[in-house]
C-alpha cells in the first residue's frame, strides 16, 4: 500500500515535471518578433545612478534613463534631452535647452531641475557616490565631493524648467561625452524622496526616462525585463517592444541556452570562442580595457629605460592573444585603447602609434639587456611579475616568465598572482617589481587613459617620471584645451613619449567574445562609458 | 534534559559569538576596500567614502557597532548590492538554495539507503561489485562535470528539462539529481558498511533461527541498525547543501546564495561576508544539537543530561 502510494507520487511527480518541462519550451518558442533575449553575466547591483559602478548597472541605466545626449555608434553624441547647445567663448560655461517632450514615466516632466537635483546628490559626499570623480572640472564640484562646500554651490542651474546651465571650473574637451555617460543623468526628487533608502534597489522604486522601463528586477534575481517606455519622447522609434536578461554565470549554459534559441546573445569564455571562429555570428567587442606592465622605477634596475626596453621586446603579444588568451584580445598598440577616440576620421592608437613600441624583436632585446645590465653593474637581474588570479592572469604570468627567461640571459622571474583587491593595495604602495596594470576608459577620449602618468598622478603606480609628458597634457588641459586638433597633437606626442621611453609596456586590448543571432539588427556597441545602446535595436 | 539543553544553547551562543568575532577581525585584515571603483579613486575620495560608511571608527568599535546592530537583527547594507539591506539579500536567495538542497538530500539519502541495503544484502555478489562502482563514480565524479553532462543531455539534446533558471518543480530536477548524487554515493557506502557488520551479528543469526522473513530481518533489524550513525552524517551534509552550492546554481542560473559567499570575500563586502557567515554557523550549530537529540531518541544507549555523567 505505501509503495503504491510512493508510486502514485513518483508518477505525479514525473508528469508534472514533463508538462512544466513542456509549458516552458512553448512559451519560448511562442515570443512576439520584436523581443531580445539577452546573455548577461553578473547581476545588477543597483539602478540608482548615483551608487551605480559596474557595466550591467551602467548598460542598463543608459536604456532606461536619458541624459542631455545618447552616445551613438562610435560615441558620436545623439540627440536626448537637450535640443539645443550654447557654448561660451572661453569654453567654460554650457546653455543646455531642454526639451518639453520629455517625461518620467510617472507622468511628470523631465525638468532642469532634475538634473541639477541629480548631479548634486551624486557630489554630496553623504551619498557615497564612487564616481563622483567625474564631475572634476564643474565648477566647486572638487570642494564639494571633499566636504569643503555645500552642494548647491556646484556649477549647475536651471533657469526655468527647460534651461540647464553648467559652469566649469576649467574647460573639459570631452565634456559634451560625458553628458552620455549615466551619472550625468537626471533624477526625479520626488522619486528619490519617495522611495527612500529603497530608492534604486528594485524596478519598482524607480521612475524612468529613457527608452525603455525596467521590469521584473527584484535587487537580487537573475532576470529582470526591459519594457518598451510609452512615455519616451522618441518612442515612434523605439522598435522593441521588450528586452529580456537572464543572467548565466556559466559561459556553458548560455552557451546552451544560445543553442536551443532562448537567447539571442551569449558571452564567450576564450575556449568557445576558438571553436566558434568561423561561425558567421561571431561578433567581438572591443572592450576600452588595455593590459600593461608597469615597472617600480622607484628601484634602480627599472629606472633603466634598456632593461624596460628590453623586458618588452621579447614579449611575442601576437602568439600570446592568438594562443594563450584565444578570447579575441588583440595586440595593444599603445596605451590608449584601438577604437577609443578618432580626430579627423583617424583613431588614436594608430596616431600615436611608435615602432617597437609592442614588436618583439629578441635580438635587439639581448642587446639592450646586456647594456642594461652592464649599466646596472651587475651580470644577472632577479624579479618578481605580480598580477590578478583571473583566468587571464593566471595564463600571462607564466608566459612573461618563460619569453623574458628564455630570451634574456641573466634574467631571473618569479610569478605572483594574487585577488585584484590585494594586487591593487600592492600596486598603491609600490610593493611590487613588475606588475600587470590595466585600465579601461571611463570616456571615449585619450586622456581618460593618458592622464594616468603624469608624475604626481596616484595611479602612476610605477612611478615613472617624464617633464616633457607631463607639459603636453598640462598643455592639453589648459592652453591647447579649445582647439581641438592641438589639444590631439599634444595627447599623441604624450603617448608618443611614453611609449619611446616604455615608461609602461602595453600589452594587450581586452575583447569579449559573444554570439549574436543574425536576426538582431541596430544593436549599438561602445566601448568606453555604457557598453549597449538598445534604443535603435529591432529583429529582423 | 532540560539542563542538558539549556547547556547545549549557551554554548551554541557561545559559539556563534566567537564566530562572529574571529570573521569580523580577520576579514579586516583582507587588503583593499569594499568599493568596486576602487582602482579609479584617489585616497582622499577613498576617506571620504570611508567616513560616510563608518569604516575609519577604530575597528573595536566598527566591532560593537556590528554586534549591537545584529542583536537588533540588523545585518547592514551590502556594497555589492548597493542599499540593499544583507537581511534582504540572504531572505531572497536562501529559498532557492535550501529547496535545492533539501531536494538533493532527501533524493540521495533515500536513494542511496536502497542502494546500500540492497548491495549489502547482496554482498560480495556482482551486484555488490555494481553498487560499489556506482557509489564511487558519484563519489568521485565532481558534481559539476555530472551537472555540465545532465545539462547538454538531458535538457538540450532530449529536451526533457529546462537547460537553466528557475521557475518551477521542473526546473529543479537536473540539479537535484547533480547535487544529490554526492549524499547519494556517501549514504550507500555507509548503509552497506553498516549493514554487513550487522548481518554478520549474532542477534541477526538469532532472527534467523526463529524463522523471520528475509524482508523483516533485512528491514527490522538491520536497516534500523544501520540507520543511526546516518544521522550524524546528514544533519551538517543537509546544512552544507541548504546553503548553496555555488558551482550548481551557476551552472543551472539558480538566483541561490552559494555565491554570494565567495562573492562577498572577493569584493570586501563586509556586511555580507558577516551575514552569510552567521546564517552558515547557526545552521550548522542548530542542526548539530537537533542531531544529537534526535541521537539520543533513536538510540537508547545515549543519555541525554547535564551531570557530567
Amino acid at each position: 500500500m505505501k509503495l503504491n502510494k510512493f508510486a502514485k507520487l513518483g508518477a505525479v511527480a514525473v508528469l508534472s515535471a514533463v508538462f512544466l518541462a513542456a509549458c516552458g519550451s512553448k512559451s519560448a518558442s511562442s515570443s512576439s518578433k520584436q523581443v531580445l533575449n539577452w546573455d548577461e553575466n553578473a547581476e545588477l547591483p543597483t539602478i540608482d545612478l548615483s551608487k551605480a559602478t559596474d557595466r550591467v548597472s551602467f548598460d542598463t541605466l543608459n536604456n532606461t534613463n536619458e541624459g542631455l545626449y545618447r552616445l551613438g555608434k562610435d560615441s558620436k553624441i545623439e540627440p536626448g534631452i537637450a535640443t539645443k547647445t550654447t557654448v561660451s567663448n572661453n569654453g567654460m560655461k554650457y546653455t543646455f535647452t531642454l526639451r518639453k517632450n520629455a517625461k518620467w514615466s510617472n507622468g511628470d516632466k523631465v525638468t532642469a531641475k532634475d538634473f541639477v537635483y541629480s548631479w548634486q546628490r551624486t557630489v554630496k559626499p553623504s551619498t557615497g557616490s564612487q564616481y563622483a570623480y567625474l564631475f572634476s572640472g564643474i565648477q566647486n564640484a572638487d570642494d564639494i565631493t571633499a566636504g569643503k562646500k555645500d552642494a548647491s554651490t556646484l556649477g549647475v542651474k536651471a533657469e526655468g524648467n527647460y534651461k540647464l546651465v553648467v559652469t566649469l571650473d576649467k574647460k573639459l574637451p570631452y565634456f559634451k561625452l560625458l553628458m552620455g555617460f549615466p551619472s550625468f543623468y537626471p533624477q526625479s526628487q520626488k522619486a528619490v524622496e519617495k522611495y527612500g533608502s529603497k530608492y534604486g534597489t528594485a524596478s519598482k522604486y524607480m521612475v524612468y526616462n529613457g527608452p525603455y522601463e525596467l521590469t521584473k528586477w527584484t535587487g537580487t534575481n537573475l532576470s529582470w525585463t526591459l519594457k518598451k517606455n510609452n512615455d519616451y519622447w522618441d518612442k515612434k522609434n523605439v522598435k522593441l517592444s521588450a528586452i529580456n536578461y537572464k543572467v548565466n554565470k556559466s559561459n556553458t549554459t548560455a552557451y546552451n541556452l544560445y543553442q536551443s534559441g532562448k537567447l539571442d546573445m551569449t558571452y564567450l569564455n576564450a575556449e568557445q570562442a576558438k571553436q566558434m571562429s568561423n561561425s558567421k555570428e561571431l561578433v567581438t567587442r572591443r572592450g576600452s580595457s588595455t593590459f600593461y606592465l608597469e615597472y617600480n622605477q622607484t628601484k634602480k634596475e627599472f629606472q633603466n629605460k634598456k632593461i624596460r626596453q628590453a623586458i618588452s621586446l621579447v614579449i611575442d603579444r601576437k602568439q600570446y592573444v592568438n594562443k594563450v588568451l584565444g578570447d579575441g584580445s588583440t595586440v595593444a598598440k599603445g596605451l590608449v585603447a584601438s577604437g577609443l577616440s578618432k580626430h579627423n576620421g583617424k583613431d588614436f592608437a594608430d596616431e600615436a602609434a611608435v615602432k617597437d613600441a609592442t614588436a618583439t624583436d629578441t635580438a635587439k632585446a639581448k642587446k639592450l639587456w646586456n647594456e642594461g645590465l652592464k649599466e646596472l653593474g651587475v651580470k644577472e637581474l632577479s624579479f618578481s611579475i605580480l598580477s590578478d588570479d583571473t583566468d587571464a592572469g593566471n595564463k600571462t604570468t607564466p608566459f612573461l616568465q618563460s619569453q623574458i627567461e628564455e630570451s634574456l640571459p641573466g634574467a631571473k622571474v618569479s610569478v605572483t598572482n594574487v585577488p585584484f583587491k590585494t594586487r591593487l593595495d600592492r600596486s598603491e604602495k609600490g610593493n611590487f617589481d613588475v606588475v600587470v596594470s590595466a585600465w579601461g576608459a571611463d570616456f571615449a577620449d585619450p586622456i581618460s587613459f593618458l592622464d594616468l602618468f603624469t608624475s604626481d598622478n596616484s595611479y602612476n603606480n610605477g612611478k615613472w617620471k617624464n617633464a616633457e609628458y607631463d607639459k603636453l597634457i598640462e598643455a592639453s588641459k589648459t592652453t591647447d584645451a579649445g582647439n581641438a586638433t592641438k589639444r590631439w597633437n599634444d595627447l599623441v606626442q604624450a603617448e608618443k613619449i611614453l611609449m619611446q621611453d616604455q615608461g609602461i609596456s602595453p600589452i594587450y586590448q581586452q575583447a569579449q567574445a559573444t554570439l549574436v543571432k543574425s536576426k538582431v539588427k541596430g544593436v549599438i556597441y561602445n566601448s568606453s562609458g555604457a557598453n549597449y545602446n538598445f534604443k535603435d535595436a529591432y529583429i529582423k | 534534559m532540560r539542563k542538558y539543553l539549556l547547556k547545549r544553547v549557551f554554548y551554541m551562543i557561545l559559539t556563534l559569538f566567537l564566530v562572529a568575532t574571529i570573521t569580523f577581525f580577520l576579514m579586516k585584515l583582507m587588503p583593499g576596500t569594499p568599493y568596486s571603483n576602487q582602482q579609479k579613486m584617489t585616497a582622499q575620495q577613498i576617506q571620504i567614502m570611508n567616513e560616510q560608511y563608518g569604516l575609519n571608527k577604530p575597528m573595536w568599535l566598527q566591532y560593537l557597532i556590528y554586534l549591537g546592530g545584529m542583536l537588533h537583527g540588523d545585518f547592514g547594507v551590502s556594497f555589492q548590492f548597493s542599499n540593499q539591506p544583507v537581511s534582504y539579500l540572504i531572505a531572497s536567495r536562501i529559498g532557492a538554495s535550501a529547496q535545492l538542497g533539501f531536494q538533493a538530500m532527501i533524493f540521495g539519502v533515500v536513494l542511496g539507503i536502497i542502494i546500500g541495503a540492497v548491495a549489502a544484502v547482496h554482498r560480495n555478489t556482482w551486484v555488490d561489485t555494481l553498487c560499489t562502482i556506482l557509489s564511487i563514480i558519484g563519489k568521485s565524479v565532481p558534481n559539476f562535470v555530472l551537472a555540465v553532462l545532465l545539462q547538454f543531455y538531458i535538457a538540450l539534446k532530449l529536451g526533457w528539462f529546462p537547460i537553466a533558471d528557475w521557475g518551477g518543480f521542473s526546473y529543479t530536477v537536473l540539479p537535484t539529481i547533480a547535487l544529490g548524487v554526492g549524499p547519494l554515493a556517501e549514504t550507500a557506502r555507509f548503509i552497506r558498511t553498516g549493514m554487513v557488520d550487522v548481518l554478520n551479528s549474532d542477534y541477526i543469526e538469532l532472527a534467523k533461527a526463529k524463522g523471520l522473513s528475509r524482508y523483516g530481518i533485512v528491514y527490522h533489524h538491520a536497516l534500523r541498525n544501520s540507520l543511526i550513525p546516518l544521522v550524524t552524517l546528514i544533519g551538517p551534509y543537509t546544512v552544507a547543501l541548504m546553503t548553496g552550492s555555488m558551482v550548481i546554481e551557476n551552472i543551472f542560473s539558480i538566483p541561490g546564495i552559494g555565491e554570494q559567499f565567495v562573492k562577498s570575500i572577493l569584493t570586501n563586502d563586509y556586511p555580507t561576508i558577516m551575514g552569510v557567515t552567521m546564517l552558515f554557523s547557526a545552521g550548522l550549530v542548530a542542526v548539530i544539537l537537533i542531531t544529537d537529540i534526535i541521537y539520543g531518541i533513536i538510540d537508547p544507549r545515549i543519555r541525554l543530561s547535564g551531570s557530567g555523567d
